[in-house]
């Protein structure tokens, strides 16, 4: 007996029922549909964090910070110079796994246009390197970022993030923005750069419908949006004198300076190292190389600051793969959670269709009977039933897509976040797989029992 | 050697703790070519003697052996076989599929036996033109006659070219007139050479064989050539 006369008789007797087999189809439609947009979902989350992490820095940014040294250390801390500029140097130099380095400098400062009737605020003004802009990841929209040369000159330029430059010029083009001076407390900076402005998904989508959101969120684009980046050395002398290193005069506080603008190029005397050795960071950020490399990266970067730090154990790293593991944990328990609850509803629709194929063979006891006197062996019926109920099953699996192509596009439209579903393939092979697996499974039990049948008294029901 | 010997032939059903002994150690022969009726009031066994015959079910004890194929042992799939290839049924209640149109209930056996489709239709129609169907190939069993019916049952019971064809009480749903055109039709069998064998409880149908075998309370009790 043939696949395909099999497949007649199956397709025949599911025509005759139509109702009853829609109804059987009903939960098979519910569990495909639910997985597929479970898994277009949790898709969306994923993909959501992925740009998301991208956008804020990445995974390769590790942020090199104070803290203090454990208990045991303790009596020697002050051995450790702490994290100066000369940990940047020697990361610069000896950390192959290391790419970028941007030893950084932080002061509170008001900011103002210079002669313009903008905004007057208190803003966090950060002394970095050129390397910083390529470890925060960030985009320019109009002018430069910052050079060399701007840190070796410690020349008065600033680029300025896209929401502080909107607030200081209002009504300006950020274009034109360029070559305007800003006040930084009373020095004059001369503005070479816009960022761009940065936001996720949905603020994009608020942005555009026009909706503002009345709560408060906490937005991770802030800090870029809200930068005003000088030059390092321009910072530390304009802002820093004094505050950098206790034990040294003003006068030599200049020295410092030429020794920093110098640094890069020429080996330097042992006095010259005492002095960037005394030179106090707040931070120091860098970018691993290669992803593939990220631990070993980690332990180089260890190794040199316990050098310089003469043993103590006073710095600390701050990466983004905890949070990323925390981020992918969630999304695969919501895929979990979600797959079983699917799961379970396909479940649940596998034994609605065995239901109905019980119902159905017990209504059939005769002809299945008449098909064994004509020579159907118990094998023919039992693979009779089992087609039945994986054609209904697949039948089901395919309205179950079609719902689900819907139910992913209201999701779109109602989704909370900016994590918009994704269609996978997997995810619609997969639940097709498991619909037919269930349609098989459900069959099992009314196939034996229907090939079980004893002829003679299959023929006789009434 | 006989087309249907039966030896020592018991039926033995267990109900509750009673035993009941539905045919007991009954020897018979049939050879090919024979027209027999076999005859008895309900419950006498010729039921399941028939049953047996016709490969539904197996002996309890005693040998079997069905058209050279020893069957006394046999497995479901092996006796499917049997009745597939070797054997015919025409029954009192018709047993048609009432969704399938005359050809595709004359087809089934074929189905089962793995003819192509164009060849099975193909046939189908050969078998129930010969019995006069056909004009009415495409109804469906509902919409044709008691006679008609026992026409569709009968060229599905020859589709598949049997040696035996079994008629279980064949014209017992059907008016007289009608009945005695079927007996024609069993009687024409005959002639072309098939094996006939029909069970039924009235002495005047039993009357057309050549051999009439008499079975009670699960005995041979009577043979005899009306």
């Amino acid at each position: 007996m043939s696949l395909l006369v099999v497949f007649q008789i199956g397709i025949r007797e599911i025509a005759a029922h139509k109702f009853r087999s829609v109804l059987s189809m009903l939960g098979i439609v519910l569990g495909v549909s639910s997985l597929i947009a479970t898994m277009a979902l949790t898709r969306g989350m994923e993909e959501g964090t992925r740009t998301f992490m991208q956008q804020l820095g990445g995974l390769e940014l590790v942020t090199i910070a104070e803290k203090n040294p454990s208990s045991l250390k303790m009596d020697f801390a002050n051995l450790s110079p702490g994290l100066t500029l000369r940990d940047a140097e020697v990361i610069r130099e000896s950390a192959s796994l290391i790419s970028h380095v941007s030893p950084e400098i932080l002061i509170s400062s008001l900011v103002s246009s210079f002669g313009q009737s903008g905004t007057r605020e208190r803003r966090t003004v950060r002394g970095i390197y050129p390397d910083h802009f390529v470890i925060r990841m960030h985009q320019i929209g109009a002018g430069r970022f910052l050079s060399d040369l701007d840190v070796q000159r410690g020349a008065r330029c600033v680029v300025l993030g896209n929401t502080v430059a909107k607030q200081l010029w209002p009504d300006v083009s950020i274009g034109s923005i360029i070559g305007k001076k800003v006040l930084i407390g009373t020095s004059p900076f001369e503005v070479v750069g816009v960022l761009d402005f940065y936001q996720s998904e949905e603020q994009a989508r608020m942005r555009r419908s026009g909706k503002t959101s009345m709560r408060w969120k906490w937005d991770p684009f802030r800090v870029k949006n809200e930068a005003v980046l000088i030059p390092f050395t321009t910072l530390f002398h304009e802002f820093r004198s004094g505050a950098g290193s206790n034990e040294k005069t003003d006068s030599s506080k200049r020295n410092d300076s030429t020794e920093l603008k110098k640094s890069n190029e020429t080996k330097e005397s042992n006095k010259r190292n005492d002095s960037i050795d005394s030179i106090n960071l707040d931070t120091l950020i860098v970018r691993v190389r290669d992803l593939e490399y990220f631990r070993p990266a980690l332990d180089q970067l260890r190794k040199l600051l316990d050098i310089t730090h003469r043993g103590v154990d006073d710095f600390d790293f701050e990466t983004r793969e905890d949070w990323f593991d925390r981020v992918e944990s969630s999304v695969r328990a919501a895929r979990l959670s979600g797959g079983l609850i699917s799961a379970i509803s396909l479940v649940v629709g596998g034994i609605g269709i065995m239901n109905i194929m019980l119902a159905s063979i017990s209504e059939r006891v005769r002809e299945i009977g008449i098909r064994m006197a004509v020579g159907a062996r118990p094998k023919d019926i039992f693979l009779q039933i089992i087609i039945e109920g994986m054609f209904i099953s697949l039948i089901g699996a395919f309205l179950g897509i079609g719902a689900s192509l819907g139910l992913i596009e209201i999701l779109k439209l109602i989704s909370p976040t900016e994590n918009v579903p994704v269609l996978s393939w997997e995810g619609v092979l997969f639940s097709v797989v498991f619909a037919l697996l269930a349609g098989l499974l459900s069959g099992i039990y009314p196939g034996l029992k229907a090939a079980r049948l004893d002829p003679i008294s299959a023929l006789r029901y009434e | 050697m006989s087309l249907i010997d039966l030896e020592n032939v018991s039926k033995i059903y267990q109900v509750g703790d009673q035993e009941i002994r539905a045919l007991d150690q009954i020897h018979l022969r049939i050879e090919a070519g024979e027209f027999v009726a076999i005859i008895g009031p309900s419950g006498s066994g010729k039921s399941t003697v028939m049953h047996l015959m016709g490969c539904l079910d197996t002996p309890s004890t005693g040998r079997m052996v069905i058209c050279g194929n020893e069957l006394s042992r046999a497995t479901p799939d092996q006796l499917a076989r049997v009745r597939n290839q070797e054997i015919g049924f025409v029954f009192q209640a018709f047993n048609l599929l009432p969704k399938l149109d005359v050809v595709s209930n004359i087809e089934l056996p074929l189905i089962y036996s793995g003819v192509p489709a164009a060849q099975r239709r193909e046939r189908a129609r050969k078998v129930a033109c010969e019995v006069g169907l056909g004009d009415r190939l495409s109804n469906r069993p509902p919409q044709l006659s008691g006679g008609q019916c026992q026409r569709v049952a009968i060229a599905r019971a020859l589709v598949n070219n049997p040696q035996i064809i079994f008629a279980d009480e064949p014209t017992g749903n059907l008016d007289s007139a009608t009945g005695l055109a079927i007996l024609g039709m069993f009687d024409e069998l005959n002639a072309s050479g098939k094996t006939i064998v029909l069970v039924t409880h009235d002495p005047s149908i039993a009357a057309r064989s050549r051999r009439v075998i008499e079975i009670r309370d699960g005995h041979i009790v009577r043979e005899y050539q009306p």
